[in-house]
């Protein structure tokens, strides 16, 4: 009895963890973005209120006050667009990467996988600064391009979405190759020699078998990229420039430069119900299918 | 019949250091249900590997229906290959599995035609909406070999085709195999590490050992006369005895015996080959110990086997096995353990062993 009731704690603690440091946390951001803002400390009024009999003191302002402004609906169209477009190159390069390691000896295998590691060893903020100084109008591409005689003056390479693309890419590669690895690794190559054994050249091969057999990984890979990326902050903040805003800078900038809590928590709430209904949904509509289609 | 139908020219590969093939020839005809046999390690499924086309020869080459096919990719090769683990697409159905080869070139009518047909060929027309987990080992074979057949290949690869299926399925399908090949004049050529498999599939077959091509022939030749002594060994029980000159007899010392042979012995030493069926097993007191080509001994080991009984008998210094089929079914005629018996047999029976 005892063990099952260790058990029992064993397999629930994640869901407690869940409760605690993402259910109550949303439900605190829910309260505050339908609460009246006023200028103060904390910058809202409560919600329930005492003062002459029990009041409900709640608001919509905030949602009608960040849906009406192309402001803040665009800097989150900007920021799916670009989880969209980085999730893509790096599937992209992830892809023939995950499966080259999947498919080379053992020996070659390990020492692929560690470099892929490699990078999360040192500091994420490390590892984008050391593209800003790669990047900058005096960085080394630049160095190297004018010394080519490609161009006679330094390209303008960094704060610009291109920058941003770029670095998303290099810091969520290998979130998108391991999942994938994962997937690839079970792979029976004879599947690909009774492929062409039957007629189809390579690239048939790839569309007809190893990419369909390739969905959970690549499902499994994009999302694990794609949903960090949506409301990515510190590499647009680092490496991106005026042209684009996104969602996280927005955010970020609601919170502690104009000090409207309630609307930045209502543009929080709002972004985590846009990304994350439709990705629910994906996931029971995905798991039905791939249990139909038994991969 | 044409002898050229597949020809192996010179056909040499090594993985790194590793010969794994040296200098194999082989000629195999029209329609011929060819087995090669041998151990892990004889390089069998790397040369059904090299004329499927996964691995290219280091040098030779391979001629298929008077076509150099040697440097083809296996998608262009006139030939079909079936995997020992079935390789059987596990996103697709049965039906979508068998269509899979002839869905670019066939119409959707000729593909529906096709399939309907090949499928009740193997007898799986009921299967054909089903995905592949759902099959047994039996029903996934019939569907990979049906996935090859209905490409109407001029030749098709089998490595070790019936090794995933169990004893009693393996039989059944052994004999639909050979009826299904017979029916359709498909050469087939077909990989096994199993002796009993490759004599019953083989029309002809070749005993493979560390990269060569031992012996090549018939199920029955290579049984009756096998050429060396690891054949002997390999396939089937074998009782291998050394002989040697003795003034102007031929001697085993492990036996004590005499020997006669109808034949003359190239070397002053040799191995000859008994087989165990070959013995007869008397009382001994029925007849009295000849000199020539009998011997007394105690039966050591006796197993009952059915339709055989099979004996270890003790002579000297050697333990013979005698297979002794079981005419009655009084059962005191088999022998018990411990009984000294007389074995003898017919100087045709033995079978010199050159190497």
């Amino acid at each position: 009895m005892k063990n099952k009731l260790f058990e029992k704690y064993f397999v629930f603690s994640p869901y407690f963890w869940l409760v605690l440091f993402f259910f109550i946390p949303l439900a605190i951001i829910f309260k505050i973005s339908i609460s009246v803002s006023e200028w103060g400390m904390p910058p809202y009024q409560d919600i329930f209120l005492f003062d002459n009999g029990f009041k409900i003191n709640t608001t919509l302002e905030n949602y009608v006050y960040i849906f009406s402004d192309y402001y803040y609906i665009g800097s989150f169209v900007n920021s799916l667009i670009l989880a969209v477009i980085s999730t893509f190159f790096c599937l992209l390069i992830g892809f023939p990467l995950a499966f080259y390691i999947a498919t080379s000896n053992i020996r070659l295998r390990n020492i692929l996988l560690v470099l892929v590691v490699i990078p999360f060893w040192s500091s994420f903020l490390l590892r984008v600064y050391a593209w800003k100084i790669i990047l900058q109008n005096n960085g080394i591409l630049n160095v190297i391009l004018l010394n080519l005689g490609i161009t006679s003056e330094p390209l303008q390479l960094l704060y610009n979405q291109y920058a941003v693309i770029m670095g998303i890419v290099y810091t969520y590669l290998p979130l998108m190759i391991l999942p994938l690895y994962g997937y690839l690794n079970k792979f029976d190559l004879n599947l690909i020699e009774a492929s062409k054994d039957l007629g189809l050249n390579r690239t048939k091969t790839f569309f007809k078998v190893i990419l369909p057999l390739s969905v959970p990984g690549i499902v499994a890979g994009s999302l694990l990229v794609f949903i960090p990326v949506v409301g990515e902050f510190i590499i647009p903040e680092m490496l991106g420039g005026s042209d684009r805003l996104y969602y996280g800078k927005i955010l970020w900038e609601e919170f502690f430069v104009n000090r409207n809590w309630p609307g930045a928590s209502a543009l929080a709430f709002s972004g985590i119900i846009i990304l994350v209904l439709p990705i629910v949904i994906f996931q029971i509509l995905y798991s039905r299918w791939s249990q139909k289609n038994e991969i | 019949m044409d002898n050229n139908f597949l020809v192996i020219e010179n056909i040499s590969k090594s993985f790194g250091d590793n010969k794994v093939l040296e200098n194999i020839n082989l000629n195999i005809s029209k329609s011929e249900f060819f087995g090669l046999l041998g151990s892990s390690g004889s390089g069998k499924t790397t040369l059904l590997r090299i004329l499927g086309g996964f691995e290219k020869p280091d040098s030779g080459r391979v001629i298929l229906d008077g076509m150099d096919i040697t440097n083809l990719e296996p998608f262009d090769r006139p030939l079909n290959y079936m995997f020992q683990s079935y390789a059987l697409f596990p996103h697709l159905n049965v039906f979508n599995n068998l269509a899979f080869g002839i869905k670019e070139n066939f119409t959707q009518k000729e593909i529906d035609i096709n399939v309907r047909n090949f499928a009740e060929l193997l007898s799986i027309e009921h299967l054909l909406n089903r995905r592949i987990k759902q099959l047994s080992g039996g029903e996934q074979q019939r569907v990979a070999l049906g996935r090859c057949l209905i490409k109407k290949p001029k030749l098709l690869l089998l490595d070790e085709p019936l090794a995933a299926l169990d004893k009693k399925l393996r039989s059944k399908t052994q004999l639909e195999l050979t009826t299904l090949q017979k029916k359709l004049k498909i050469t087939f050529v077909f990989v096994t590490h199993d002796q009993e498999e490759a004599m019953s599939l083989s029309d002809r077959m070749a005993i493979m050992k560390n990269g060569l091509i031992l012996e090549c022939s018939s199920p029955e030749e290579i049984y009756e006369n096998p050429k060396s002594l690891y054949t002997a060994n390999f396939i089937g029980i074998a009782n291998i005895i050394e002989i040697y000159k003795k003034d102007e007899n031929l001697y085993s010392d492990d036996l004590g015996i005499n020997f006669k042979l109808n034949k003359e012995l190239k070397n002053t030493k040799t191995n000859i080959l008994l087989r165990p069926e070959k013995i007869k097993i008397q009382s001994i007191n029925n007849l009295k110990t000849g000199s020539f080509n009998s011997f007394s001994g105690e039966i050591l080991e006796k197993s009952y086997l059915g339709s055989f009984t099979r004996y270890e008998i003790k002579i000297n210094d050697m333990i013979i096995s005698v297979l002794d089929q079981n005419f009655n079914s009084n059962s005191n005629y088999n022998f018990p353990k411990g009984e000294k018996v007389i074995c003898s047999w017919e100087s045709e029976s033995i079978k010199i062993l050159e190497d």
